[in-house]
């Protein structure tokens, strides 16, 4: 492996970038799951265990749901998106630090970090909710209507956590207060995220004002897939394309420049 | 094949103004060549390490590398303590695009770290994670080690069959030991005020660097 002063071509750079992340992945699976044979079990069981004690409190007449709001999938699976969007945005702030000392590899750049765990996280998500779905029809639910929409809205989900996280692990760099607020915020969002409501249901005046923000539209799409024609969706994806698109921009931008300043003890 | 650094300067950025570390420093380090950089506490051996590795940018001049230079090797460097130093080593073989168990045994055969090699990092002493880093480094087979102040070089089991390995390999030493260099290089270069200055006689560098 010779290094050239030459600027290497763009499908050597790609297939470097791949190597990295795939090592990023094993690792980031061996740190926080141990190498003991079950301890990857825990990446599904975590979400399994909060959307499953979710869907059980709200959904089995405690809190009182009807229609879809009162099946067992309405919310294990809205759970295991909104799961995976705190939880890829909470953890942003730790990525740089806990990864420092990869740095020293020149190949591993910042934004690979991020792309790592993030997979990781996407993966989980999708086998969680297979389990969910599975377990719902179990129940007695109808098939999804639409599996190919639940797993458009969790890709969207993913890459709009993502854009997220690279602007908050980009700030965070800079000023490690910040963390205290994306944690505040990430749970202040729940209730008003989608995952307790459709927009139909909602009065006029609000949703006009719940449309703007950019989960709610991913939830939906999640519920068009999960029920049809059972309630009207509202959702637009070019919208959160627009969100998924401009934090990336900056995240990546920002995490450019947080490379230039970043010590290496 | 080399590497080459022109009119390096690095600069940080301080309460008040600027602290210039590197002011100016031009060097062609050639494959195969063994060079050890003097330098006294304080005068930026690692901010040079660290430019060398590619892995800071200059505030101003260039690096052209047409060689493959290391990570640079030293205590800190290039390890996540929570996993073993078989898992690290793991991580260091894909992410160079070597083969995985073949490096592993090269470590397992060369580092000395008998079980410790399945323990955290976190728990090495200094001198095992140089050796994990130096025989890691050996096994990806780069052109050029770069190595900031390795502990576990020196005269013992271990940097004997270092020094053997090293003909193979080109290396850059950056340290503030004289000892280290005499056993290791053939060429000498001692960085001081922010300039490096070369010397073609090992003596003469080392005579050098004694007098500051």
């Amino acid at each position: 492996m010779s290094e050239t002063s030459a600027r290497p071509l763009l499908v050597d750079c790609a297939r470097q970038q791949v190597r990295v992340i795939g090592a990023l992945i094993l690792r980031e699976l061996h740190t926080r799951f141990g190498r003991r044979r079950f301890g990857y079990l825990w990446l599904f069981f975590e979400p399994l265990l909060l959307g499953g004690m979710i869907a059980v409190i709200h959904g089995s007449g405690l809190r009182g749901g009807s229609g879809i709001r009162g099946t067992f999938e309405f919310f294990s699976i809205g759970y295991v998106l909104f799961f995976a969007f705190r939880g890829m945005i909470n953890r942003a702030s730790s990525t740089i630090s806990s990864n420092r000392g990869l740095l020293y590899h020149r190949q591993v750049t910042l934004p690979d970090l991020f792309f790592a765990r993030h997979i990781i996280e996407g993966v989980a998500c999708t086998g969680v909710m297979t389990i969910f779905t599975i377990i719902a029809v179990g129940l007695g639910s109808a098939f999804p209507d639409s599996p190919m929409k639940m797993l458009c809205a969790l890709g969207l989900m993913v890459l709009l956590a993502q854009g997220v996280a690279l602007v908050v692990g980009a700030v965070t760099s800079e000023w490690e207060v910040v963390e205290r607020f994306v944690h505040a915020m990430s749970y202040l969002m729940l209730p008003f995220s989608g995952l307790f409501f459709m927009v139909e249901w909602l009065p006029g005046w609000m949703q006009d004002i719940v449309v703007w923000i950019p989960t709610v539209h991913i939830f939906e799409l999640l519920r068009d897939g999960q029920f049809g024609d059972r309630y009207r969706a509202t959702y637009d994806l070019s919208y959160v394309a627009g969100w998924i698109l401009i934090p990336h921009l900056l995240g990546l931008t920002g995490l450019r420049l947080a490379r230039q300043r970043i010590g290496l003890e | 094949m080399a590497l080459e650094l022109i009119d390096v300067h690095k600069s940080y950025p301080m309460n008040v103004g600027r602290k210039h570390v590197l002011r100016g420093v031009n060097a062609v380090f050639h494959k195969g060549e063994r060079v050890g950089v003097l330098g006294r506490n304080g005068t930026g051996k690692s901010t040079l390490v660290r430019i060398l590795g590619r892995i800071e940018a200059p505030t101003r001049g260039s690096i052209r590398a047409s060689m493959s230079v290391s990570w640079p090797i030293g205590m800190a460097a290039g390890f996540q303590g929570a996993l073993s130093g078989a898992d690290n080593t793991r991580f260091i073989a894909r992410i160079y695009d070597r083969p995985v168990q073949a490096t592993v045994d090269y470590v397992e055969s060369f580092a000395e770290l008998g079980e410790y090699l399945h323990m955290p990092v976190n728990t090495y002493s200094s001198g095992m994670r140089s050796r994990l880093g130096l025989a890691i480094s050996l096994a990806v087979e780069f052109d050029c080690l770069l190595v900031d102040e390795a502990l576990a070089v020196g005269d013992t089991k271990f940097g004997r069959a270092f020094a053997a390995r090293l003909r193979n390999a080109g290396l850059i030493i950056v340290t503030h030991q004289p000892s280290l260099v005499r056993q290791l290089c053939n060429r000498a270069a001692v960085l001081d005020r922010g300039t490096l200055t070369f010397y073609e006689d090992l003596d003469e560098a080392l005579a050098t660097y004694n007098s500051l």
